[in-house]
């Protein structure tokens, strides 16, 4: 099949979804009202809450919710065949994916802008409240596990792309100066850091890792692991106006030209695919279902996105009627992301021997070689343009770790600090979190460890409809449209991570199968997949409590037929 | 033609809130948190009464009020906000 039909159908997809779906629910179902007050409006502090423009918001969510998830996510699920994942990307974007964004927005917004602890606190329990904080630490470190490792595996899969990570790091210090301390325009600013980060890729073509290190320090995995926590530390420690936000700036305008042109690209060479529609069930990582599923997690649906709609957005939004597009706008947009992403796997590899091989490697390479032969279309480099593409992986995998980095050093102070008051320390918290994503990263296979993250966003994503299917129950709306998106999720992620955990405690560890470093990640792994079950088992639990009570309470309060 | 001019306008200044959403939206936002969290901490310390915190005489206070209170009802409601883990991460 051709590129550009996969492509037009999933405008056609989004179309519908976003003119006649989304709409329906938000004008029949939630009923959206643009003279209702919102967070934003009520309780501006001109911090958090703060009316926004929905542009300036559609651009704030798109940046929130995609970052390396949805492009590594098809990649490495193409190996069902690009038909079952093209059908999930489709679909679950189509039936939830949307739902669960825009939801998360709404059930914010008419609950004065609480965050999920609190709406979960006060919609189900307050042992909710503690179970799902508890999740969340463990939902970050697979993030960083799992995009550490992608960080790791492109460094030394593509040699090109440590001089471009060091010069982003440099351009974005500057930037960060530039702005903050000398007060320098925005706009020479950017032109000035932009120009040195493209100079670092282009440097980076000339003189690779390996010119400079030699070929045994530049393949060392854990020179790039410890070269990605200590990048994160720094990241975690310094104000994040010194660190951080600036390199996010700098790597934003790279991410975004080489995202624009790649599709640019896919448009005048449209392309065919050249693997196979549909190959097994059953592959090395597990069978389509239930580990698909959880394979490609943001771009069909993803939990990370109800953090940002519910904390950030839902914050923000000026009227009722903004969160449909924000909302539900963005994924539609996130989806043809993650479609793009697939067209690359699926087109470029002249025979499934030729992926299998590169797949190996890590996605990365899948990734680069993709955007390589795409940009070149417009004229780039062969070479420069699979720089492009490698840089691009690393800039998307890097910018989010430093921030979960970040954020667990703040929640192991929040989850901690009574137990001991050392871990308010946010040298303490990072290097516990550096460490933690350390061993999964140094230890764990890669693909497990992609599953795992899936596997915790999907989780996180069911948590996310239940608490929307609460709150529709609590106001006695029609609850079918997140009900069963929520079943069909929380079922789907609970086999997966069961199924992965018995792959890797009883099939890996118990039977002896693994040793040294293999033994303590798969056992790490696997007793995190327990816990995230038995967490999301309990939350499941006093939600069904919460659904019971809810009815009970409508019943008592409907007028007898008597 | 207004109107076209109108919508091209329109269109352009979309296209340029859109990257300034993408880009710069989240910087933004932070540097006003942390602005805030320092503004806030310093009523804290001088206006700590409001809140059943005392923490300086009231003569002090009472002297330095005039320049808080276009802020004491926002200050407020961040203090006394339920807050977890997740504002941090959005």
């Amino acid at each position: 099949m051709n590129a550009i039909i996969v492509l037009i159908l999933g405008f056609v997809v989004a179309f519908i979804g976003y003119r006649v779906y989304a709409r329906y629910i938000d004008v029949n179902v939630i009923k959206a009202d643009p003279k209702k007050a919102t967070p934003a409006k009520m309780y501006m502090d001109g911090v958090e809450f703060m009316p926004t423009s929905r542009n300036i918001l559609y651009g704030y969510q798109f940046k929130s919710i995609a970052g390396a998830g949805p492009i590594i996510g098809p990649i490495i699920a193409i190996q069902w065949g690009w038909l079952p994942a093209l059908l999930w990307i489709l679909l679950g974007a189509f039936f939830i994916g949307w739902v669960h964004d825009y939801a998360s927005a709404m059930i914010a917004m008419r609950h004065e802008g609480a965050s999920f602890g609190g709406l979960s606190h006060r919609l189900i329990s307050p042992r909710a409240r503690v179970i799902l904080l508890s999740f969340i630490y463990f939902y970050l470190l697979l993030i960083a596990g799992a995009f550490g490792n992608v960080v790791v595996s492109t460094a030394i899969g593509l040699k090109a792309s440590p001089m471009a990570w060091l010069l982003l790091t440099i351009a974005g210090v500057l930037a960060g100066q530039m702005i903050y301390r000398w007060k320098q325009d925005i706009i020479l600013t950017t032109v000035v850091t932009v120009a040195i980060s493209l100079f670092g890729i282009a440097l980076g073509s000339w003189v690779p890792s390996n010119a400079v290190l030699g070929d045994a320090l530049a393949n060392s995995r854990w020179l790039w692991a410890i070269c990605a926590f200590v990048f994160c530390y720094f990241a975690a420690v310094l104000p994040i106006w010194r660190f951080a936000l600036p390199i996010n700036y700098v790597a934003a305008y790279i991410v975004f030209f080489g995202l624009f042109f790649g599709i640019i690209g896919i448009i005048l060479k449209a392309p065919n695919f050249t693997l196979p529609a549909i190959t097994t069930f059953s592959i090395p990582i597990g069978p389509l279902w239930p580990i698909m599923f959880v394979t490609i997690a943001c771009g069909a649906i993803s939990g990370w996105h109800s953090i940002v709609s519910s904390s950030g957005t839902a914050r923000q939004l000026e009227s009722e009627v903004d969160a449909r597009p924000v909302g539900a706008g963005v994924m539609f947009l996130e989806m043809m992301l993650a479609v793009f992403a697939l067209i690359i796997a699926g087109t470029i590899f002249t025979s499934a021997a030729d992926y299998a091989a590169a797949i190996k490697l890590g996605p990365a390479g899948v990734f680069a070689k993709g955007v390589g032969q795409f940009l070149n279309v417009l004229g780039l480099p062969l070479d420069v343009a699979t720089s492009y593409g490698s840089v691009m992986m690393i800039f998307l995998a890097i910018t989010i770790m430093q921030l979960v980095i970040r954020f667990m050093r703040v929640a192991t102070s929040e989850l901690l600090s009574d137990v001991s008051p050392v871990f308010r320390n946010a040298h303490v918290g990072t290097v516990i979190a550096s460490i933690l994503g350390l061993v999964l990263v140094m230890t764990g296979w890669w693909q497990y460890l992609w599953v795992l993250f899936g596997g915790a966003n999907q989780l996180m994503a069911s948590l996310a409809l239940l608490l929307i299917s609460a709150w529709m129950v609590s106001e006695g709306r029609p609850v079918a449209w997140a009900f069963y998106p929520m079943l069909f999720m929380f079922v789907t992620t609970i086999a997966a991570l069961l199924y992965t955990s018995y792959n890797l405690l009883v099939v890996k560890v118990l039977s002896g199968a693994v040793k040294g470093e293999a033994l303590i990640g798969n056992t790490f792994m696997g007793v995190v997949a327990l816990f995230l079950v038995v967490a999301a088992l309990i939350l499941a639990w006093e939600g069904y409590k919460a659904f019971r009570r809810f009815r009970a309470a409508r019943g008592e309060a409907a007028p007898s037929k008597a | 033609m207004a109107e076209d001019e109108r919508k091209r306008t329109g269109f352009f200044q979309a296209v340029k809130e859109f990257v300034y959403g993408v880009a710069a939206h989240d910087s933004a936002r932070f540097a006003l948190k942390t602005r805030a969290s320092m503004e806030h901490l310093f009523i804290l310390i001088t206006m700590g009464d409001m809140l059943g915190v005392p923490i300086l005489p009231p003569y002090y206070s009472l002297r330095l009020l005039p320049y808080v209170v276009p802020q004491i009802s926002t200050w407020k409601r961040r203090m006394l906000r339920e807050k977890d883990l997740t504002d941090a991460l959005a």
